[in-house]
């Protein structure tokens, strides 16, 4: 099936006088790793729960899988593992997973394989007989992670996956996202660890006070502060340090910051530098680190809504 | 109906993980296997399968009394204290966490974000909730209906009425604790106000019954009371009293809206029906056969009307409304909770 996984023309949520998504609107391409990013209290989880029913939106225009957001069958298709998940302590890893193939109606002959070969997937063979009140915070995102694909959705929900799990089990849980999107599998992350969304998404969204800041494609949106860094051998000279930040250029020490699209834009400053007899000892092309952006995004939204 | 499946499923898995399941089912054992003890002889009643003795004239191996007294043993004693009383109580405190549990943030949205609509999941989530009880009962009357059978000769189908009757009466309280529960989101607070429903229910249905006997069971029976010395006299006929008539009204007017949980355990002895019984000891209490005496026809007569002074309709029928109307709340508030 063509066309995006999620398409929100409209979102909006209200609590009473409070605002929590003003009228959001965002396009999730199928089979793609989508991060939507934000402060605590940005609105993430709640249009995470708008689309999957959990909350019911003040006003919601939209598709979800080609069907209109809050189709009852359409979630069927989509696997989700909630933020501070919650999995019955009389439960074992197994049951966990075998409950959320049988709410999606996995047929009763498919599911003990589907639960064998996800706790595999998961690192949780040896563990899938034992209670869920034995098991650790990681081991309980991996059943978690498990139980969001046994019905082997086209589309998955991940709350802040990655929340009170050791580094180890980050890069796992990070190597399990780029499986799925090696599935095929359309996998919505949210989270406010912006290294780990910069590694696996290839579309991120910034959300800030219910509302969408910037969008994108990760290339394109760190692009945009492209720049390259210059290294000189001792500190630039005063005199023409002076004349490259009146031009519009960094200077600290010995690094030159020059903001260019490409690498010949860089070179007036080279001939400038080498002209004052400056040796450079290393040139390299940087990029906006995703925190950078998401960070001058917040505070422009920030300082745009008068607040501190 | 594979969801279905699953949701009452998880609902038998969390019953076994706790412990008041299994304790309430112990104890259930050993009153069923005291039942069973209880067996007949030339001289009268034996327990612990014959160890201790009893003599009594009327309950003796044959007589349809000592069948009859075996039934009302269950009825009247076994089923009104330990099964609607402590099992259901039991029950509660087993029960009232389900709901603030399954709705705890982290924990509902995984069943909401499913294919299953949020009524039918409440519902689902509700009759799984009413095994506690339907499992506890059903393992003890099938424990009474054999021990029956082989002490009396009865093989009487209509114990089984106690499994739908225990567990309706649980369900009324059980709505109660569903529908505070999910409004607050508090285990204390659904098992308090579940509790303080049974106690307003009690009440009332104690009070109807008390002004019922002043009113109208008394003078039936040919005795008059004086309320102002305390003194009783036995007459051929007594008058009944119009005041009393009209508070007996007004109590039953009262409490009609109330779950009638007594009342339908009450009930009970009128749908376990047993030939013997029902023809020969109409009005007969548990007591008098105890202590092997029989009352006179127009006191027998009296408690019959008494024990019969309900309908199906009154003590069902209008604590079916109840539990549908907080049935019903709770599932508006459930379906349209943001969560």
């Amino acid at each position: 099936m063509n066309g995006p996984a999620v398409e929100i023309e409209y979102l909006r949520k209200r609590y009473g006088g409070f605002e929590a998504l003003a009228g959001v609107s965002l396009s999730v391409p199928r089979g793609s790793v989508f991060g939507l990013l934000g402060p605590n209290g940005a609105g993430k989880s709640t249009m995470i729960k708008s689309l999957l029913t959990i909350i019911r939106p003040t006003e919601c225009r939209g598709r979800m899988l080609g069907m209109p957001i809050g189709h009852r069958a359409t979630l069927g298709k989509v696997g989700y593992l909630p933020e501070h998940a919650r999995f019955a302590e009389y439960l074992t890893g197994r049951e966990v997973i075998a409950y959320s193939a049988g709410m999606t109606g996995v047929p009763v002959r498919e599911t003990r394989g589907r639960v064998d070969r996800l706790l595999e997937t998961v690192g949780m063979k040896a563990w899938g007989e034992k209670k869920l009140g034995t098991y650790s915070k990681g081991m309980r995102q991996r059943i978690g992670l498990a139980q969001a694909l046994v019905n082997e959705p086209e589309i998955v929900f991940l709350d802040e996956p990655t929340d009170g799990v050791d580094p180890e089990g980050r890069i796992d849980i990070r190597k399990m996202i780029e499986g799925m999107k090696a599935e095929g599998r359309t996998v919505f992350v949210n989270s406010h660890l912006l290294g780990e969304v910069e590694q696996v998404a290839d579309q991120v969204a910034i959300l800030s006070h219910g509302k969408v800041i910037r969008s994108g494609s990760v290339a394109e949106l760190t692009g945009t502060g492209k720049h390259f860094e210059i290294r000189t051998l001792g500190p630039v000279p005063s005199v023409l340090r002076e004349k490259l930040e009146a031009a519009g250029l960094q200077v600290a020490g010995d690094k030159v910051g020059v903001p260019a699209k490409d690498a010949g834009e860089v070179q007036s400053v080279i001939d400038a530098l080498r002209a004052a007899g400056v040796v450079i000892r290393e040139l390299k092309e940087s990029r906006q680190t995703l925190e950078e952006l998401f960070l001058s995004a917040v505070q422009g939204a920030r300082q745009e809504g008068g607040q501190p | 109906m594979r969801a279905a499946m699953t949701i009452l499923w998880d609902s038998f898995r969390l019953l076994q993980a706790k412990k008041l399941f299994w304790i309430a089912l112990g104890i259930s054992m050993l009153v069923a296997l005291f039942y069973a003890s209880i067996g007949f002889n030339a001289q009268g009643m034996t327990i612990f399968f014959g160890w201790k003795e009893f003599e009594n004239p009327l309950l003796r191996q044959g007589q349809p009394e000592a069948a009859a007294f075996y039934v009302l043993l269950f009825t009247d004693v076994i089923l009104k204290f330990w099964l609607a009383w402590i099992a259901v109580a039991l029950a509660l405190l087993s029960t009232a966490s389900i709901f603030p549990d399954f709705i705890a943030e982290g924990s509902i949205g995984i069943s909401l974000s499913k294919p299953v609509g949020r009524l039918r999941l409440f519902l689902l989530k509700y009759f799984g909730g009413l095994l506690f009880v339907a499992l506890q009962v059903a393992v003890f009357t099938v424990i009474v209906f054999l021990a029956l059978g082989w002490r009396t000769g009865e093989w009487n189908l209509t114990v089984f009425w106690a499994v739908p009757v225990v567990t309706f009466v649980f369900s009324l309280l059980y709505s109660v604790a569903v529908w505070i529960g999910v409004w607050t989101k508090s285990t204390l607070f659904a098992l308090l106000g579940a509790f303080l429903m049974w106690g307003v229910a009690l009440l009332g249905q104690w009070t109807e019954s008390f002004l019922y006997q002043a009113a109208h069971l008394v003078p039936e029976s040919g005795i008059e009371f004086d309320y102002r010395t305390g003194q009783q006299t036995e007459k051929d006929e007594v008058e009944k009293n119009s005041t009393a008539i009209d508070f007996h009204k007004t109590a039953k007017a009262v409490v009609t809206p109330l779950p009638k949980t007594r009342d339908c355990t009450t009930y009970l002895k009128r749908l376990i029906k047993m030939e013997e019984r029902d023809s020969m000891l109409a009005g007969v209490t548990f007591d008098m056969l105890l202590s092997g005496s029989l009352p006179d026809p127009k006191m027998s007569g009296a408690m019959k009307r008494n024990d019969e002074r309900h309908s199906f309709w009154y003590v069902f029928g209008t604590s079916a409304i109840f539990e549908a109307v907080v049935l019903s709340l709770a599932a508006w508030v459930f379906c349209r909770r943001d969560y």
